[in-house]
């Protein structure tokens, strides 16, 4: 067999390198690097550069203007964020907005998977409508359910007060920071069932029908099925789900900002609404790359142990 | 033998340990060695000839609404262009709310536009920054400007003894009041005072829930500082050097409790806290009787309801007299410009009496004194408006006023949503102002 | 298994109708922003709301679109997602060969840290991102969008990728071997073809990310000539507060090439989805 196009000796020099050596082994790793090169130097420039570029920022009192210092502080800008009230809030909300819509997304979405699971026809036609919210823009998105929870003629208070009686008042929805952060949410877990749903479902369709088939030959009801086969075997997927969601919760910022950009008195403020807040409406580039930084050891930490608290060896 | 998994492996680690040494040196903003606060440095420029040779392009960024826009597009610029065919100017409009965003967002990226029509409240912020050229250097003939202009608009570019803009357009807030909801109420003329406001505003409420006597936007300065200034309050001692005693002092606490008054008893509508209120519309649509507007809404009312009247009046008369707050626009220079003998030309333009006038038309009250008479007999409800700017005054003229008005406006509404008393929250915002007063 | 087939008609009957309640909550706010921006300029918000307007007319896109520079976005817009795509999938492409293909020192480390960075919120990144784009001199340009989009697409698609080229077969490329070609032949000729419903999927969401990305759009650009879609829309609601119809449309006019792209190529979304999901 005639190897492709390499000189068929190994290099004399005891240190050669990858690039001179014209070693099978060699040749291999060069093509590999090459093949990583380009999409590696686009990480690594606009990526992890400025990764960890941030972390030099949330060190100093950045100041952006040519001419001017900017002065190292070390921990200083971390220990402000501990103490500023507002940081507090903005992080209460993003838990509370991961806490709810999180949950809400994926069991919503699990109840719809299992009945397009169960239907016999019209399955792609509900699927293609459950994502249409997820394809729709987050920007387009947010206006219109700022359009909807409008106080005075939006849809929802029209529902809630004049057909469904439920009210006697319009609610000023985006006026109060309870009622802002429930309309953000419903427009979360709107805008997100879709996907859970479409992974949700085609891990249920790959279920092995004989599991079922056996486990009703034992004499186990839909419940008992449900909860000894289905529950168990998409547990990967849940967590997968779990893992991406979570992520996707503490990363809200687009609602926020276009629905009430943290108002009123920054009670709907969320980590990275503040953060964006600080750094570009007050050029206080430290302050602001340390609250990120912050926000994305915790966003890590979670999912490591998320994953690995909830990973364990699938029973058959 | 050679290792090509070590050394290869040590390219992996390469390629992080070579992002981690970027990082190290990147260069930061360019350190100086100078004291810090810095100074701003304010250089003497030698001005070369006049006129630029080539076409040159300008960007100039403003946040005029629809209608102004309209003037300014078919009428300002076209002037402009005929007058200097070598000078193009790149308008760009931004809207209001994101403008001083977008602004420091490109000022720090290095993008800065040449010129901008800048909301007066953010010229000593700008100043103090050291984004903006000082116009009474750079600008040879800038006294024959600064005569011709009124001294209260010149007033808002002054920094560290040094002017660093030019007033383009000034306006104030008076009480608009709807003459239709009056007379259903059984009223003939507007009140001059803060009690007998209050008064209108009970029979206002009479006609019905859902009347409102009043509404504004929010808590902000240019909301609130009209009550607090005529109830004969204050947020600082004249020179800026401390607050308490003043912004919590008995006049400003009970302006402050008059307005809570006024959202309790239904008077003032509730968008003041937050949610949003379409005040043109509801003035238009008889909800709302009264509003402290501008010179702007003439033109919106002619485009968006053609149907309603405007009324004007003095704002209401309290302890401290009828006091309102002074707004408008400077025009400013910024250091980052390539083509600053272009920019100033068309600063000079934007102040010449033709533009001052063309922009009069779309309700931009001129700053230039001997365009009054010709300002006024095309807008005859510029009059008024000049009254009520003899005794109006300038929000504080301090670099860290949007840090001010920020904590400002969020006690404001601690106070309206009832979660504080007046005094009390007035209390706890008097030495955080104070120590953003101290920080120059 | 003994099945009533009288209760089970009437338990489907009612997962229908369940499922069509909930479709209708999904596609109701979709179908009233239509019906809204359908209905002319109105400055007033009229009660009680109609979903079918009164007049029909196409007023609000005609002004949507002509009014500043509409379609001068939506080619900025077209210009940095196809871009980035095109970009983005190749490179994706090829690491994930070199991962799926390859073993090499520093693969695992590599590997990991482009997984970790998915954990990682991109919006973290924005402040040293805005350094670098002013330093490089990126910003108010269009390649300074799709630079920072190509990095942050990688991740996502390598991953998605390499799944699925690992389990292309193998024999296929030996017989390359033995013709004398090299890995580059194997790739172009071999693993493109083959990956394509894979890389179909990554097209498509990279696309579709980049055509709506917001905020790093927002912060390297503020020049109007160099505005994308998603900021024009925001703008455009800024300065056109009550104006909702004319928003909407223009919203619309935004993301009419995603759903049209979603009608036509709904497989590649929600298949590409789920089998990247189930095998990670």
């Amino acid at each position: 067999m005639t190897r492709p196009g390499g000189r068929a000796q190994p290099g004399p020099r005891e240190e050669g390198t990858v690039w001179n050596q014209g070693s099978l082994r060699a040749q291999r790793l060069r093509a590999a690097y090459l093949f990583m090169l380009p999409g590696m130097t686009f990480f690594l420039i606009f990526y992890l550069y400025p990764l960890i570029q941030a972390l030099r920022i949330s060190l100093y009192e950045w100041s952006i203007m040519p001419g001017q210092d900017s002065r190292f502080v070390g921990a200083a800008n971390y220990l402000r964020a501990l103490r500023d009230p507002i940081f507090w809030i903005s992080m209460r909300n993003t838990v509370l907005y991961t806490a709810v819509t999180v949950p809400g997304q994926m069991i919503l979405a699990m109840l719809v998977a299992l009945a397009l699971h169960a239907i016999p026809r019209w399955r792609v036609l509900f699927r293609t409508l459950y994502y249409l919210p997820v394809i729709t823009s987050w920007v387009v998105a947010a206006l219109l359910f700022k359009f909807l929870f409008h106080s005075q003629s939006g849809l929802i208070n029209y529902l809630l007060v004049d057909v469904l009686h439920l009210s006697d008042h319009y609610i000023p929805w985006l006026q109060n920071p309870e009622t802002a952060l429930v309309a953000i949410m419903t427009l979360g877990v709107w805008k997100g069932i879709g996907w859970s749903m479409v992974i949700f479902l085609a891990a249920l369709q790959d279920i092995p029908l004989e599991l079922y088939e056996a486990a009703a030959l034992d004499g186990a009801g839909r419940w008992g099925r449900f909860r000894y086969i289905t529950l168990p075997m998409m547990r990967p997927t849940a967590i997968f789900v779990l893992v991406m969601l979570v992520i996707g919760g503490f990363n809200v910022f687009l609602p926020v900002y276009l629905m009430t950009g943290g108002a009123p008195m920054h009670r709907t403020e969320t980590l990275l609404t503040y953060m964006y807040n600080e750094a570009f409406n007050f050029l206080d580039f430290g302050y602001g790359a340390a609250l990120s930084y912050m926000l994305a050891i915790l966003i890590f930490l979670l999912s490591f142990i998320q994953i690995k608290l909830l990973r364990r060896p699938m029973e058959l | 033998m050679c290792q090509p998994k070590a050394f290869a492996f040590r390219i992996g680690i390469g390629w992080m340990l070579l992002a981690l040494l970027a990082a190290a040196c990147a260069p930061a903003a360019a350190p100086t060695p100078g004291p810090s606060p810095t100074p701003v440095v304010v250089e003497r420029v030698v001005t070369p000839t006049p006129t630029p040779k080539g076409p040159v392009t300008i960007t100039f960024w403003h946040a005029y609404n629809p209608e102004e826009t309209k003037v300014f597009n078919e009428q300002v610029l076209p002037a402009f262009h005929q007058k200097f065919p070598n000078i193009r100017i790149e308008a760009q409009q931004v809207p209001y709310d994101e403008f001083r965003r977008k602004l420091l967002t490109s000022i720090a990226g290095g993008t800065a536009p040449d010129v901008i029509r800048s909301d007066i409240i953010w010229v000593p912020e700008l100043a103090a920054m050291g984004a903006l050229e000082a116009l009474d250097v750079i600008m040879p003939d800038f006294n024959a400007y600064k005569e011709k202009v009124f001294p209260g608009p010149l007033s808002t570019n002054l920094w560290q003894g040094h002017y660093y803009g030019l007033p383009l357009d000034t306006n104030t807030r008076l009480l608009m009041w709807n003459k239709e909801m009056y007379a259903a109420a059984g009223i003939a003329e507007p009140p001059k005072t803060i009690d007998e406001f209050l008064r209108v505003c009970e029979r206002i409420k009479a006609l019905g829930r859902d009347k409102y006597c009043f509404a504004d936007g929010g808590t902000y300065g240019w909301a609130v500082l009209p009550w607090i200034w005529s109830f004969g309050g204050d947020l600082t001692d004249p020179e800026m050097k401390t607050a308490s005693g003043y912004v919590n002092g008995p006049d400003t606490v009970a302006a402050y409790e008059f307005l809570k008054g006024m959202l309790d008893k239904g008077y003032l509508h509730p968008g003041i806290l937050g949610g949003g209120v379409d005040t043109a519309g509801g003035f238009a649509r008889d909800e709302i009787a009264n509003l402290l507007e501008g010179p702007w809404m003439p033109a919106i009312f002619a485009a968006q309801y053609p149907q309603k009247q405007i009324q004007w009046a003095l704002m209401p008369a309290g302890k401290g007299g009828s006091i309102s707050v002074v707004g408008g626009e400077d025009i400013v220079l910024f250091k980052q410009s390539r083509n600053k003998e272009a920019a100033l030309e068309f600063i000079r333009f934007m102040l010449s009496p033709e533009a001052q006038l063309m922009m009069a038309r779309a309700g931009q009250v001129p700053v230039r004194t001997d365009v009054i008479e010709q300002a006024v007999q095309a807008q005859p409800y510029f009059a008024l408006f000049f009254e009520q700017l003899k005794t109006a005054r300038a929000r504080l003229p301090h670099p860290n006023w949007p840090k001010i008005e920020d904590l400002l406006t969020s006690t404001g509404q601690a106070i309206l949503r009832g979660e504080k008393g007046a005094k009390e929250a007035l209390d706890e915002l008097a030495p955080k102002i104070d120590a953003l007063l101290k920080q120059q | 298994m003994v099945t009533n087939p009288k209760r089970q008609i009437v338990e489907v009957a009612v997962l229908y109708l369940l499922l069509g309640a909930g479709a209708v909550a999904m596609v109701l706010p979709l179908l009233y922003m239509v019906s809204t921006a359908l209905k002319g300029p109105v400055y007033v918000l009229e009660i009680p709301p109609r979903f079918i307007p009164e007049r029909l007319t196409l007023a609000n896109f005609i002004e949507a679109w002509n009014s500043n520079n509409f379609s001068l976005y939506f080619r900025n817009s077209a210009v940095v997602a196809l871009s980035t795509t095109v970009i983005s999938v190749l490179c994706s492409a090829m690491l994930a060969y070199a991962f799926a293909r390859f073993e090499f020192p520093g693969k695992d480390l590599a590997f990991y840290a482009i997984l970790f960075t998915l954990m990682i919120p991109s919006l973290t990144l924005i402040i040293p991102q805005f350094m670098l784009a002013r330093a490089l001199g990126l910003r108010n340009s269009l390649a300074g969008l799709v630079f920072v989009y190509v990095a942050m697409t990688i991740p996502l698609n390598t991953f998605l990728l390499r799944g699925f080229i690992e389990q292309l077969p193998r024999e296929l490329e030996e017989a390359v071997w033995i013709d004398g070609g090299g890995y580059g032949t194997i790739f172009l000729r071999i693993t493109l073809p083959l990956s394509a419903p894979a890389l179909a999927t990554a097209a498509i969401f990279t696309f579709l990310f980049a055509w709506e990305e917001f905020t790093w759009a927002l912060t390297a650009i503020d020049v109007e000539a160099m505005r994308t879609l998603p900021v024009a829309i925001a703008t455009f609601h800024g300065a056109h507060l009550t104006q909702w119809g004319l928003v909407f449309a223009a919203s619309l006019i935004a993301i009419a090439p995603v759903i049209f792209l979603y009608v036509m190529l709904q497989r590649y979304f929600i298949v590409g989805l789920s089998a990247g999901a189930l095998k990670g």
